[in-house]
């Protein structure tokens, strides 16, 4: 009994090992190739000196606050859009007239690039975080609503004639049977919505911001500061990894019920 | 028995329009008395499932009448057992159980207290926190089955509740559903497609004739009650019953499969 299984934890301890060692060396090679000038300093800091200004701005507080704000924004994009996707969605689904009525409309602008909509809400909404938080916003909103309806349009059609068997009211719908049917296809929805965050983010701070991580990596690139710009890049890929790990652990508490199975 | 409980006259049912139309029921005609236990027999795709779904109104009749008298408004007027599982996936067996109860606004102490009063009844009260996923196909169906019951409707509808499950739980499932309904004085409105299943559980048994459905015999079945699964078996009352239903429905069994009726509406 001990040797399968011992060597099934050795299996697992020896893939761990390498899936953090090779990381590690790959950072390696990356100093000793620019310390033997093998690799361009200018475009490729070595990670010795990134590391070290990272301290630095992380202890004179730049890093804190445009972590902050891009995190506000991300965050206010993502409710102001997720929102009203659900919801919308969600009657979509329910009601066959409403998505009859709908479904033209955002099948015409879904497609629009949400980026290119920035400077049309610079316009409206000024300069201030509205205009970043309503371009993220509809980012999220199409890629939720469409999941959302497509959840709802899905769910087995049994189970709407139980509802109405037992006597749903409109109200009971959409809580016992819409939201839970569509809430594996809502997640879905939000974690891309959380991905197209992070690109509009981003870009939405090059264009239109004064701080945050996009401006950060902007104006390095200006002042051709690449320690900063690497810090900037790795910050995202952070927020990108630790993001989808939240809303995956969200999803394990939120929808027990889901059979592992299918 | 008192007053009848539901009344159909004439009823109809069309599926579809012009050249796709479907006459899936055709004059379909009976009473029933309150707290009669009926049977409705036929072959696969007669239409059972349509009638007891006009019956529950999630199903437009196409003609004909149909009163079911609803006596107190208190109580819900049908429940219904479906034939497919049913259970919703994101509740517990409890929760699943007590769903009719919290669709009318019962606190959540009292409706709970009911499931489980029910859930014990079928013997699951171990599963009372367990996801449908996690269940077998008969336990499945005695959540269904009492689901139904603790709603307590007037009327009870149940579409070939357990002809998915194999034979020993069907037996036991019958046993049970038996032993739940005797003594409630519910209408029941049961449809299957087993003879054995019709004699078992039914006071009477409509049959009825393959697609376009009508109701073709009215067959009495008087044995007493409580009653036995082995005891009725081995009854020779029963092989007679049995035999007699069987020749009528073998009829049209073999009408659809010699003949292939044809599917459509003549003239439409
Ligand atoms: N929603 C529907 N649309 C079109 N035809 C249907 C529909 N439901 C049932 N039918 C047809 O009506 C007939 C009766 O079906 P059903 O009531 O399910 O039969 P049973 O329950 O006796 O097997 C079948 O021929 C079936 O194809
Ligand atoms: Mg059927």
């Amino acid at each position: 009994m001990a040797g399968p299984w011992k060597m099934v934890m050795d299996n697992i301890s020896r893939d761990r090992l390498i899936s953090i060692l090779s990381p590690l060396m790959l950072l390696l090679l990356w100093e000793a190739l620019v310390r033997f000038h093998l690799l361009d300093y200018r475009f490729f800091p070595p990670p010795s000196t990134i590391v070290g200004r990272f301290w630095e701005l992380l202890v004179d507080g730049t890093i804190p606050s445009h972590v902050a704000i891009s995190l506000f924004r991300v965050f206010s994009g993502f409710l102001v859009g997720a929102v009203p996707g659900v919801i919308i969605g969600l009657t979509m689904g329910l009601f066959p007239v409403i998505r009859a009525a709908l479904e033209p409309v955002v099948a015409a602008t879904y497609p629009i690039p949400k980026l290119a909509l920035l400077p049309l809400m610079l316009l409206i909404f000024g300069y201030g975080e509205a205009s970043k938080i309503a371009t993220i916003g509809l980012g999220c909103f199409f890629l939720v609503l469409i999941n959302t309806v497509a959840g709802v349009v899905n769910i087995d059609k049994i189970f709407l004639d139980v509802a109405r068997n037992y006597g749903a009211t409109k109200r009971d719908y959409y809580l016992t049977i819409a939201l839970p049917g569509a809430l594996p296809m809502i997640f879905t929805g939000m974690k891309l919505g959380l991905g197209v965050s992070l690109l509009l983010i981003v870009a939405a701070e090059m264009i239109g911001a004064q701080n945050g991580i996009g401006y950060l990596i902007w104006t390095s690139y200006q002042i051709f500061r690449l320690e900063d710009m690497y810090i900037g890049l790795v910050l995202m890929a952070f927020f990108g990894y630790f993001f989808t790990m939240g809303l995956n652990s969200l999803e394990r508490v939120v929808i027990p019920w889901k059979d592992p199975k299918s | 028995m008192e007053g009848p409980k539901i009344v159909v006259r004439g009823l109809s049912k069309v599926f579809g329009t012009g050249d796709k139309a479907v006459l899936a029921l055709d004059d379909v005609s009976f009473t029933v008395p309150k707290g009669q236990f009926l049977c409705i027999l036929g072959p696969s795709g007669c239409g059972k499932t349509t009638l007891l779904r006009i019956l529950a109104g999630l199903e437009k009749k196409t003609g004909g009448h149909l009163v079911l008298h609803h006596e107190n408004p208190a109580q819900p007027l049908n429940s219904m057992v479906f034939q497919e599982y049913s259970l919703l996936p994101w509740l517990t067996v409890l929760d699943n159980v007590a769903y009719g109860l919290r669709m009318r606004g019962i606190p959540p102490r009292e409706r709970e207290a009911r499931a489980r009063g029910f859930i014990d009844k079928v013997g699951l009260g171990e599963f009372a926190r367990s996801y449908p996923h996690q269940l077998s196909g008969g336990m499945k169906q005695r959540v269904s089955v009492a689901r139904a019951f603790v709603n307590d409707p007037e009327i009870l509808l149940m579409d070939e509740p357990f002809a998915s499950l194999d034979e020993q739980n069907k037996i036991l499932l019958q046993q049970e559903l038996l032993r739940i309904w005797e003594g409630t004085n519910k209408t029941v409105v049961y449809v299957t497609h087993s003879i054995d299943e019709a004699l078992y559980l039914g006071d009477r048994i409509l049959l009825m004739t393959a697609r376009p459905g009508r109701i073709k015999r009215d067959i009495e079945v008087s044995f007493p009650r409580p009653r036995d699964f082995k005891e009725l078996k081995t009854n020779p009352r029963f092989a007679a019953l049995f035999a007699e239903v069987w020749g009528a429905l073998k009829e049209e069994v073999l009408g659809t499969t010699l003949k292939e009726r044809p599917p459509r509406l003549a003239g439409t």
